[in-house]
């Protein structure tokens, strides 16, 4: 069926991607590989009122072009590095038969690129193609008009609009059912545009083709337009129709069943071959020998989309290099006050050489700019990625890592070959990262900064409830099959899964929406802005690519995303948000006022010893990164002692280093259990020690992204174009026939060059067991650094610390409730909030030993504002005497006053909570009398002692949860203790300090839940008065006790200890039983319906629960 | 707790929505049945009922036997009830909510109430929660304070809704429903089982009705017969009229027609004890002064005939052709039920000047034909239907329509329709069923149609 066989030449130029969102139905992808096997000459991508998907085209054509086979798509899960998985094409195998085939046509195929544009004037569609650079241009900024004046996701168009500057742009006129203002349009485009229209014509099969054909050639001829053969293509293949037709009903929020004539009434819109177009054309030959002379005028490809990075950094009259250096040497002065040390200043030319040679300096240049203003403004930051581990980036204050005391060198992660754009992501404080943004725009202006783009997605469970619905399947079969759903990110939905949800999969309703749930998974169904991906240009960025509105105010984005920036080497800077660095900040202000030492990321104490100390024992509640459970009990085994170490337990507790079962093998050589040796390739072929060099940091065992690359390149001399597919197969081997096929590669390398053949296979499990998922080791660096001062100043200045976390809420893992007990075990006095000593804010006292005490604040209350803890806090002077004094000075009013009550803020007038809850509710609920006010004078006469009954501990404890989310007074299990050793139940303490096989039965609250990934096991964590421990449950158990699992608040277990060498216990339960009930016990005398504890709310994160902690829930 | 927090605990959770309108139903279903205690039942949304007894009690011996025997009359409906008796409806419905006494508390009604918690005052939760806070946990601690103390922390409201409680201050239940607006009734004094009989007495009521309707004016478009069984049971038909009626005669005869077709016929059982006739939907009639040789209103005998037919044999089964959106002709067509408002057709119609698209006869199923044409996809050059052979003079195709693949059963193949002239100027409408090459055995060719 090539263009030979079938004696016809044509190129399909009116083809909808899936970014038409909820219309078209196959990938950029799909399209142009079919596009190629059935012959076509080119293909024209245009999208409605979009340019989105015509980057993934050009990916997709170029990877054709020189490997013959799609790559896999690139699906991001979260926003964190490496937080992506690859998902292989849909036909990448059948592809590969026919490499040879694909890579003699993939070279001279055109892509076509430009956008269908859809008027809201009642203009037909016009497909608007750019013919040259200064044609996209202008299709960009007509696009960002249209976004600009519209709601995000929508684009409002008219023809004037189009006329007012239609250069450079092929157009093509797709005229509507009726032909009535024909003439008119193609006046008009003929004056705008002259010789670059297109009267676009398609033989759809709806009964009147021919007729309708030669009224067009009439209309045609009329105006000296030419005629354009085109299908107006919505899919590649014509399997594809009943998809299309689901997505036609989800856009039209219809049941299929009545979606009627808005579907199409066949399966003719695909991809078809040029002998067949040849012959719907039979009447006008000269339509489809157009698309050829069409294509021929195109004289724009996307990869002419050279990038300028902005000037603003570099002052008039010098050049981006040079002032780079100057700026360079200028502050490593600053850097190093008692000179700077030769090493460093040689690094630094080498490094600058570099730059010079990737023309980065400008990027450099951006970046510092940015992080200057940063600095001006006192909000923290830090960046990471790889070009951040460079000792330009040390001196010039965008990161606190001397990359030169850490052998994390910039020439490591930085390819000369592969030509990558560098690599910075600035983390700021998460309170105050807007300002920085809002800088940005400010700076550059809208036209020439914009936020990137983030694509969102079908996932299994918004895939199968669309479908559904569409479908026209029950609300609650529906909820049935998307609740089966364990995490969002899985992207397959199996048959155990329908029948887990009580369905049937054999019944062919169900099974139709979960086919087409499958086919619709990984679609685009709308885009959104990133996090904080910011593409800055030189020139227009409406230029380059069209901006639109974002759903928050004061936001635009452009619309590509990572990925497709990343294809065309555009350069970005990810300004990113992060809680610790707003807790760091915190900190180090609370250090400058109680203990007159200011402080910034560079000038924290290096490698102290207690810190390690600190860590070593798994105390690490609050710790950036470290604080949960699986990193607690990571410690005590790695044992770090020096900063390299906290890089690789940054990096180690993630799921590629688990799954690729690295952990182990890591830990067993550094306890020395197991030799540390590298194997050497025979000596003509290369250094012995070059394994060495790659893996000598990590003990030989691959933990990081970028060992695993560098070992195929070191050891199998994989070329840099080899290394990226392998990096991009890795996570598809599953899928695809290509594991052998590496894995040969890679084998037989290492062993030609002497390695033995073991070892070689070994290298490549490892490699296999990598997977997507591997933390790149230029970030774990900058993490580590943040791990290692959270730690020093929890570590020195706990009641510092402590405050500066629970400022900065909501961040970290843990509830107040935690970070509180946390303080007080290291000794920090605390104190309750308070209306005579608190602040908005909580604080730091003397504490009469020396110390400094913590002073809960008022953002710890449930109910009270800000604005009025600080009106408060204003009107205090020396302190006030009465309820009705405060509510007069302060201007407080009930609610604000009961909330105070309730939050047990009266201690120092000697009111308990009852009795000050008592007076409060007293107060009238207005503003105070003008008359009253005046005289200073208390309003209210003096009523009888009401007499109310004393609250008792439980009650006290209990209302401190729901106040507070925390209690000083005691912990509830103190409370139910009695109740508790009657019982015969340890407390977790004295249950944890049993012999090892010990069998053991305690009760704790619930704090964390955890299943980790695939995990065959339950992890639970309990607390109570006396400490914590640690629960495994079996999976193959949690059937059994899911009710107890899932829904305890206070928990119940029974089981055996298990102790590890390093002292890590776990208990193995064998019996889980949820005692919830007994919390209800707190209020004694209560009734059982009154509003006692409320039930166990729905909450996914720690540090959320309410009440009485509850746990993170299994995902 | 959350549905998914739910799932997350109990696997196979077996999930019902809540179904407002259904328990709306049951609620007024029940208090329609509970009439035959007392004319002012209220409703106590969402799932209680009021029942104001006062002088009724005697007639069923007495207030425990009233409570016992409403009890039983709910449970046989199949409906488990609390239910409390007391001097005001604001206690009884506070006791029956909030205590689990569950019995007549008539006489030590103050020490009951005493004893009930304080969210039996049903204040805001956050009023509630205050109570609580402040140690204060029953009514009685709260009926022992100063009502003034109270009312300046929790407002004036409290002090009404504790009196109400403690019945010093009584307020009367709204009752479900007044009294329709034309209504007549028939107690028997014994309970009547005989149809004729029951035909007898609904022939009255459908006088007096129609009387009291012409007094005022109105007729009515809908008409409730309420049987009342001696057993608890009611039963209740509605017949319904396009036009407003008033006339005994045509309302006692649509009554009959209804009765007649019943699918489960009205069982007297152990008899009925009464019978009640009521108008709604009433609306004025204007009496027309028609001449004598006036020819009858069509419209009227029309309406008039899809009211006797619907009645008779129900309005599911008097339908009306309409259009349907789809694009497969033969499932273009719908019909409704005819008494629904009549909505236009939605037919495909051809733009003006355009040939029609759909040919004015229809063949179901079509019929085979033989016919010879250009493969692929190319339009008949000759074809034979009822074996006459037809030469094609002119031809327009093809409109290829897919099958709507969502429907069940295996998928019908694709068809190729065609509209085509003979020589001798006839038209058809033909289609080729399954494209060439894509089945074996296809494709098949059929006459659908004919144009004029």
């Amino acid at each position: 069926m090539s263009a030979a066989a079938g004696g016809a030449v044509y190129a399909e130029l009116v083809a909808m991607s899936h970014f038409s969102f909820l219309e078209g139905a196959s990938s950029a992808q799909e399209l142009i590989l079919t596009a190629l096997l059935l012959g076509h000459a080119g293909l024209g991508i245009a999208d409605r009122n979009s340019v989105a998907g015509v980057v993934r085209a050009f990916a997709a054509l170029r990877e054709l072009g020189e490997g013959g086979s799609l790559p896999p798509l690139r699906q991001r899960i979260g926003s964190g590095p490496g937080e992506h998985v690859l998902v292989p094409p849909a036909d990448g195998a059948a592809a590969e038969d026919m490499r040879a085939l694909i890579l003699e046509r993939a070279r001279c195929f055109r892509l076509v690129t430009g956008a269908r544009l859809a008027f809201a004037d009642g203009t037909p569609d016009i497909v608007a193609h750019a013919r040259t650079r200064a044609g996209w241009g202008r299709l960009c900024r007509l696009l960002t008009r249209g976004n600009r004046r519209a709601p995000k996701g929508e684009c409002h168009l008219g023809l004037d609009d189009l006329c007012a500057d239609a250069g450079d742009l092929n157009l093509i006129l797709r005229p509507g059912r009726s032909l009535a203002r024909l003439d008119d349009t193609l006046g008009r485009l003929g004056e705008v545009a002259p010789g670059a229209v297109w009267l676009g014509a398609s033989m759809p099969r709806r009964g009147d083709d021919r007729r309708r054909l030669a009224l067009l050639m009439q209309a045609a001829k009329r105006s000296g337009t030419p005629l354009l053969a085109t299908n107006d293509v919505l899919y590649a293949r014509p399997e594809a129709r009943d998809l299309q037709d689901v997505l036609t009903c989800i856009r039209a929020g219809v049941p299929i069943t009545a979606a009627g004539r808005r579907l199409e009434a066949n399966a003719e819109r695909h991809l078809k071959t040029p002998a067949e177009m040849a012959r719907l054309f039979a009447d006008c030959p000269a339509a489809i020998a157009e698309s050829l002379r069409f294509v021929e005028t195109i004289d724009f490809s996307l990869d002419q989309l050279c990038y300028d990075y902005p000037d603003e950094p570099v002052p008039p009259g010098r050049s981006a290099q040079e002032w780079l250096a100057e700026l360079t040497f200028r502050h490593a002065e600053a850097r190093y006050p008692a000179g700077v040390p030769e090493k460093v200043s040689c690094l630094l030319r080498q490094e600058l050489d570099l730059i010079g040679r990737l023309d980065y300096a400008r990027y450099f240049l951006t970046i510092h700019d940015i992080v200057a203003v940063a600095r001006e403004k006192g909000i923290l930051c830090q960046g990471r990625g790889s070009a951040a581990n460079s000792a330009v980036c040390y001196v010039l204050g965008i990161t606190s890592v001397d990359p030169a005391a850490h052998d994390l060198l910039f020439a490591r992660f930085i390819s000369e070959e592969r030509r990558e754009p560098p690599d910075i992501d600035v983390d700021f404080e998460h309170e105050r990262r807007e300002e920085i943004i809002q800088h940005i725009y400010a700076r550059y202006g809208r036209e020439r900064a914009g936020l990137a783009a983030t694509v969102i997605r079908y996932r299994p469970k918004s895939a199968i409830r669309d479908v559904g619905k569409a479908l026209g399947l029950s609300a609650d079969v529906t909820a049935a099959l998307a609740g089966t759903q364990w995490g969002s990110w899985g992207s397959e939905i199996t048959r155990a899964q329908v029948a887990q949800a009580g369905l049937d999969p054999d019944n062919p309703e169900i099974g139709r929406a979960v086919g087409l749930a499958q086919r619709l998974i990984g679609a685009p169904r709308h885009l959104s802005q990133h996090v904080g991906g910011f593409i800055l240009t030189r020139g227009r960025l409406d230029d380059l690519v069209p901006i639109g509105n974002a759903a928050m105010a004061e936001r635009t984005f452009i619309e590509w995303d990572k990925d497709d920036i990343d294809t065309l080497k555009l350069m970005k800077v990810d300004v990113l948000a992060l809680g610790m660095l707003t807790c760091i900040r915190k900190a180090f202000d609370l250090m400058g006022r109680h203990l007159g030492r200011p402080m910034d990321l560079a000038s924290v104490p290096w490698e102290d010893a207690t810190v390690y100390d600190m860590l070593c024992r798994g105390d690490s509640i609050g710790v950036f990164q470290v604080e949960s459970r699986a990193q607690i009990n990571m410690l005590p085994r790695l044992r770090p002692r020096e900063f390299y170490d906290l890089v690789i337990q940054v990096a180690i507790v993630r799921p590629g280093p688990i799954q690729g079962n690295m952990v182990h093998p890591y830990l067993r050589r550094r306890a020395g259990a197991e030799p540390v040796r590298f194997p050497s390739p025979a000596p003509e072929h290369g250094p012995a020690d070059e394994l060495h060099q790659v893996l000598h940091r990590t003990l030989g065992v691959p933990l990081f992204q970028e060992q695993a690359m560098r070992l195929a390149m070191v050891a199998a001399t994989f070329s840099d174009i080899e290394a990226n597919r392998l990096r991009r197969a890795m996570a598809t081997f599953r899928h695809l026939g290509l594991i052998g096929q590496f894995e040969a590669l890679m084998v037989s390398r290492m062993v030609a060059r002497g390695y033995d053949r073991g070892f070689a296979q070994n290298c490549f499990e490892q490699i296999k067991g990598f997977g997507s998922y591997g933390f790149p080791e230029s970030h774990a660096a900058s993490f580590a650094r943040l791990v290692y001062i959270s730690a020093w100043l929890k570590c020195h200045h706990p009641a510092i610390f402590a405050a500066a976390l629970l400022n900065a809420q909501p961040m970290g893992f843990y509830a107040p409730a935690q970070i509180v007990r946390d303080a007080r075990e290291h000794g920090v006095a605390v104190h309750p909030v308070d209306i005579n000593h608190s602040h908005w804010d909580n604080t730091l006292e003397p504490d009469g030993r020396g110390g400094l005490a913590l002073r809960l604040g008022f953002r710890q209350a449930e109910g009270l504002w800000q604005e009025e803890a600080d009106r408060l806090v204003a009107a205090r002077r020396a302190g006030f005497d009465s309820v009705e004094a405060l509510a007069v000075r302060a201007g407080l009013q009930g609610r604000t006053l009961r909330a105070l009550a309730d939050a047990d803020a009266f201690t120092s007038l000697g009111l308990d909570r009852r009795t000050a809850l008592w007076e409060v509710r007293r107060l009238p609920a207005g503003p105070p009398l003008p008359l009253f006010a005046a005289a200073d004078a208390p309003e209210l006469g003096a009523e009888p002692d009401a007499c109310l009954p004393a609250m008792h501990p439980g009650e006290q404890v209990a209302s401190d949860y729901q106040t507070l989310r925390l209690s000083l007074k005691a912990h509830p299990l103190a409370i139910l203790r009695p109740h508790l050793d009657r019982e015969g139940l340890l407390t977790c303490a004295a249950a944890v300090a049993r012999p090892g096989n010990a069998f053991v039965r305690t009760a704790g609250v619930v704090l964390v839940r955890q299943r980790p990934g695939k995990g065959t096991a339950v992890f639970i964590t309990l607390e109570d008065e006396t400490g914590i421990a640690n629960i495994v449950l079996w999976a193959s158990q949690l059937d059994r006790f899911r009710r107890a699992v899932m829904g305890a608040r206070l928990m119940e277990v029974a089981g055996r200890l298990e102790k590890s060498p390093e002292g890590v216990t776990h208990l193995m339960a064998a019996r889980i039983i949820d005692r919830s009930d007994l919390l209800d016990r707190l209020w004694q005398a209560m009734p059982a319906d009154a509003p006692g504890l409320d039930p166990a709310q729905r909450a996914w994160h720690p540090r959320d629960v309410r009440l009485l902690p509850r746990s993170r829930d299994f995902h | 707790m959350t549905l998914a927090d739910a799932r997350a605990r109990v696997l196979r959770l077996a999930v019902a929505p809540i179904d407002d309108v259904a328990d709306a139903a049951l609620l007024r279903r029940l208090a329609r049945a509970a009439e035959r205690f007392t004319p002012l039942v209220g409703l106590d949304p969402p799932d209680g009922l009021i029942l104001d007894v006062t002088g009724c009690a005697h007639l069923f011996g007495g207030e425990a036997a009233l409570v016992q025997t409403a009890r039983a009359t709910m449970h046989r409906a199949g409906v488990s009830t609390r239910a409390c008796l007391a001097a005001t409806p604001a206690a009884a419905r506070a006791l029956v909510r909030f205590s689990r006494l569950g019995r007549v508390a008539a006489v030590d009604q103050a020490a009951a109430v005493a004893g009930l918690p304080v969210a039996a005052l049903e204040m805001e939760p956050e009023v509630t929660q205050a109570l609580l806070r402040a140690g204060l946990r029953d009514i009685g601690d709260l009926a022992n304070r100063a009502p003034a103390v109270l009312a300046a922390r929790f407002g004036a409201e409290i002090a009404e809704k504790l009196d109400a409680l403690q019945g010093l201050q009584d307020n009367r239940i709204t009752p479900l429903r007044r009294p329709p607006d034309c209504l007549a009734e028939r107690h028997f004094a014994e309970p009547v089982g005989d149809m004729a009989c029951i035909e007898a007495a609904l022939q009255r009521l459908a006088g007096d009705v129609g009387g009291a309707l012409e007094r005022r004016g109105v007729g009515g478009r809908r008409f409730l017969v309420t049987l009342f069984r001696a057993d608890g049971a009611v039963r209740r038909l509605t017949v319904e009229t396009g036009e407003p009626c008033r006339d005994a005669a045509v309302i006692l005869r649509l009554i009959r027609l209804k009765l007649g077709s019943l699918a489960d016929p009205v069982d007297p059982g152990f008899g009925f004890d009464a019978l009640r006739l009521s108008a709604g939907r009433l609306e004025p009639v204007t009496a027309l002064a028609t001449r004598l040789d006036a020819p009858p209103l069509a419209d009227d005998s029309l309406s008039a005939l899809i009211d006797r037919l619907g009645a008779r044999f129900g309005r599911e089964q008097v339908l009306r052709l309409c259009g349907y959106d789809s694009h497969d002709p033969d499932r273009a067509d719908d019909s409704v039920p005819a008494q629904e408002a009549a909505e236009p057709p939605l037919m495909s119609a051809a733009p003006s000047g355009e040939p029609p698209l759909r040919p004015l006869t229809l063949f179901d199923p079509p019929h085979p034909i033989d016919a010879l044409a250009e493969v692929p996809d190319g339009p008949p050059l000759r074809f034979r239907w009822r074996r006459v052979v037809h030469e094609v003079a002119r031809a327009e195709g093809p409109e290829r329509i897919a099958a709507e693949w969502w429907r069940a059963g295996p998928a019908a193949p694709t068809r190729d329709y065609y509209r085509v002239e003979d020589a001798a100027g006839r038209r058809f409408w033909l289609f080729r069923q399954g494209l060439y090459g894509s089945d074996p055995g296809l494709p098949r060719w059929f006459m659908h149609g004919l144009f004029a």
